[in-house]
């Protein structure tokens, strides 16, 4: 069998279908076939027993007995004078009175219970030729004695109608298979176009093609839900592969500032013989560019990796106070330059990565330090809730438009796009602190209101693994 | 103290060779893993920097010859990968690596991995540090600079005690961020900048003498007398 012929829905449900009709054909036909032969074997045994109680009502008649001596042929003849009637008659003794047998059949002879004896008193028997007999032995009255009638019939003609019936319900069930199996398969090319439809539309549809979407168009409804499953993926698919590529050519463009950096300074550096302090300035310059480079490419594997489950968060629990106390530490030197403070505030405790949420929480600390007015306080502050813990990170400075908003956690996204790199930030953090928290089957938001803007950590409490792939 | 580099990138070894020897080390290289085995069984090499990938032998089965070999199975290796993955982590130091460095990596940060290797076990903290006339009590947290005394929070002492510990070696922000504050990423350099600057506010900008000196492109190192590259 071929890998065609066995994973073809259409062959499969045809052969079933076939087998299906042939099985209920054929035991329709037999049961059928054995009805009509009880039927016809019923009736001939009627027949045979209605025989006896005419022989015997004959031999009630007077004169009877030597009827029976001299003209034996009227018995015979009074069984509708058919060669394959037998009769015998036996005087109780056991003499042999008559007997009439002209085909010379041996047939055995049933004891003679009764006067009218039942069909379970007949006895079967098999003809010289093979076909099947019947012999039925009943008590008669003779003169003022009895005598033993035996009437026995072949049923030649019968085998012969029998073996002709059973052929032609054969052959019915096999018409009937035969004509079941075309209009089956006929009938399922037919249902089936709708599927050969899809398929077609499905391989037309190309990386540029990614808008098109399956038509359900005259589809039996039970196709519209995987059209519709479809149609959903392929709307995913393009989601990210619009997504793919936008970031792939930000990427590019992210990468060709410090390239132009380097290569350019270099040129010209180059042209002229220089002095020794200024070739050290120019690669430490250069070493400042590489060194971005070197941390977007850090920042790219990270969430490559976080999106492909690559990175394991190792969550315990931790004293949130404590964590966001020593990322203010951290940042402590450089919010004094600006004339902020950080304040620390709440007690909760958190289920965490300790490197991963440190790493969340200074980029949002790095972030609030480089947008906040001098001068004010940038908030952290830990709330238990019931199932989560939230941690945020508040602070006052130039209001984000609302428009932004949705977009702040992507990659490369600046509000502020004259602004570039110039501060050293990569792009790639706060869309770092959103890979963090889907990794801990987390969310991380933004509200702003006027000039206060607010970044929410909502770690669930709950440690099942579920969690995480529920997010995803 | 003799190193093999066994890297077959030739600039990247030419710069280890080179950056290497004038840290003060002598420094051998093989440019594919069967030279690099070979020459480590010649002996008289204390230290192994190891390529992964190599052509060849690579890194992996240079490694399990070292340290199959009771010649070589107590020297020290620093793993060079540009493959940051878990998995590799936990083979290269499954395999008996001391030490891995994630390529691109800033060059002080080898320096300083290997020097750290090299110091071989327990190394006996000193109670007292002296830079200069600038003194610092470990054990009470005290600082001194001639006659004054210098007060500093816990973080600024941390931060001066890891420059007097390593005075004279040139120390990478990400060493710095890692070692004092525990943050184990490349965050925000100016992070670093700044904390060096509040130092400085307290034990060099009162004084004629410079202890903190930036190199530029590398990081921060603290030592006595004049400092070149300044």
């Amino acid at each position: 069998m071929t890998a065609g012929l066995r994973h073809s829905l259409a062959v499969r449900v045809t052969a079933m279908f076939v087998l299906i009709v042939a099985l209920a054909a054929a035991g329709l036909g037999t049961y059928l076939y054995r009805a009509f032969v009880a039927e016809i074997e019923r009736r001939d045994d009627i027949g045979l027993l209605g025989k006896l109680r005419q022989v015997q009502i004959l031999l009630g008649r007077p004169g009877a007995a030597e009827l029976l001596h001299t003209r034996p042929d009227f018995f015979r003849d009074t069984m509708s004078g058919q060669e394959n009637s037998l009769v015998r008659f036996i005087a109780p003794d056991g003499a042999v009175l008559a007997d009439i047998n002209a085909g010379g059949e041996r047939y055995p002879v049933p004891p003679a219970a009764a006067i009218a004896p039942d069909r379970a008193a007949i006895a079967g028997w098999t003809s010289r030729r093979g076909d099947p007999g019947r012999v039925v032995a009943g008590i008669a009255r003779l003169g003022t004695g009895t005598v033993t009638v035996v009437v026995a019939r072949v049923y030649g003609e019968r085998s012969a109608m029998f073996a002709r019936y059973r052929q032609r319900i054969a052959g019915a069930a096999a018409v009937g298979a035969l004509a079941a199996a075309l209009l089956a398969a006929l009938l399922l090319h037919r249902g089936l176009r709708p599927l050969r439809v899809l398929a077609g539309h499905a391989a037309s549809i190309r990386p540029g093609t990614l808008a098109q979407r399956l038509d359900a168009g005259d589809a039996p409804s039970e196709l519209l839900p995987l059209i519709e499953a479809l149609n959903a993926m392929l709307a995913r698919l393009q989601e990210g592969y619009a997504r793919l590529s936008g970031f792939s050519a930000d990427l590019a463009h992210e990468f060709r500032t410090p390239v132009a950096n380097l290569l350019g300074q270099s040129q010209v550096m180059l042209a002229q013989p220089r002095g020794a302090a200024e070739y050290e300035g120019l690669i430490a310059s250069n070493i400042e560019e590489l060194e971005r480079l070197a941390r977007m490419i850090e920042s790219m594997l990270f969430l490559a990796r976080a999106g492909q489950d690559e990175v394991l968060p190792a969550r315990q629990a931790l004293q949130a106070l404590d964590e966001m106390t020593k990322v203010a530490d951290f940042f402590e030197g450089m919010a004094e330059e600006r004339g902020l403070r950080i304040e620390c505030a709440g007690s909760a405790v958190v289920l965490a990565d300790p490197a991963l949420l440190r790493r969340a929480l200074a980029n949002l600390v790095s972030n609030a330090v480089r947008h906040a007015d001098a001068g004010t306080t940038i908030a952290l502050q830990a709330d238990q809730r019931a199932g989560s813990t939230v941690l945020s990170v508040e602070n006052t400075g130039v209001p984000i438009a609302p428009e932004h908003l949705p977009h702040l956690f992507d990659r490369f996204y600046r509000v502020d796009t004259a602004r570039g790199n110039a501060d050293g930030s990569t792009g790639l953090g706060l869309s770092i602190v959103g890979a963090i928290m889907a990794l801990h089957g987390g969310t991380a938001a933004v509200q702003a209101e006027g000039t206060r803007a607010r970044f929410t950590l909502d770690f669930p409490a709950a440690r099942p693994e579920s969690a995480r792939h529920a997010a995803h | 103290m003799t190193i093999l580099v066994i890297e077959d990138e030739p600039k990247t070894g030419d710069y280890l060779q080179r950056g290497l020897a004038e840290s003060g080390f002598a420094v051998r290289l093989a440019r594919n893993g069967r030279d690099g085995l070979a020459m480590a069984r010649d002996g008289g090499i204390e230290l192994v920097v190891l390529d992964v990938m190599l052509p060849r032998m690579d890194g992996w089965q240079v490694l399990e010859a070292l340290r199959g070999d009771p010649a070589t199975e107590q020297v020290p290796v620093m793993f060079l990968t540009a493959r940051d993955e878990v998995h590799d982590r936990v083979r290269g130091l499954e395999l008996g690596a001391d030490d891995y460095l994630v390529k691109p990596f800033a060059f002080v940060e080898l320096v300083a991995r290997i020097r750290t290797l090299l110091r071989r076990g327990p190394v006996r903290e000193e109670e007292l540090l002296c830079i200069g006339d600038l003194e610092i009590d470990v054990i009470r947290r005290r600082v001194r600079r001639g006659a004054a005394t210098i007060v500093l929070t816990a973080q600024e002492f941390a931060l001066l005690h890891l420059l007097a510990r390593r005075q004279g070696q040139v120390l990478s922000r990400s060493l710095i961020a890692s070692q004092v504050w525990d943050m184990n990423f490349d965050s925000d350099t100016n992070v670093i900048d700044a904390a060096i600057r509040r130092l400085r506010r307290k034990i060099d900008d009162p004084f004629a003498e410079k202890l903190i000196h930036t190199r530029r492109g590398m990081g921060y190192v603290c030592e006595a007398g004049p400092a070149a590259g300044e």
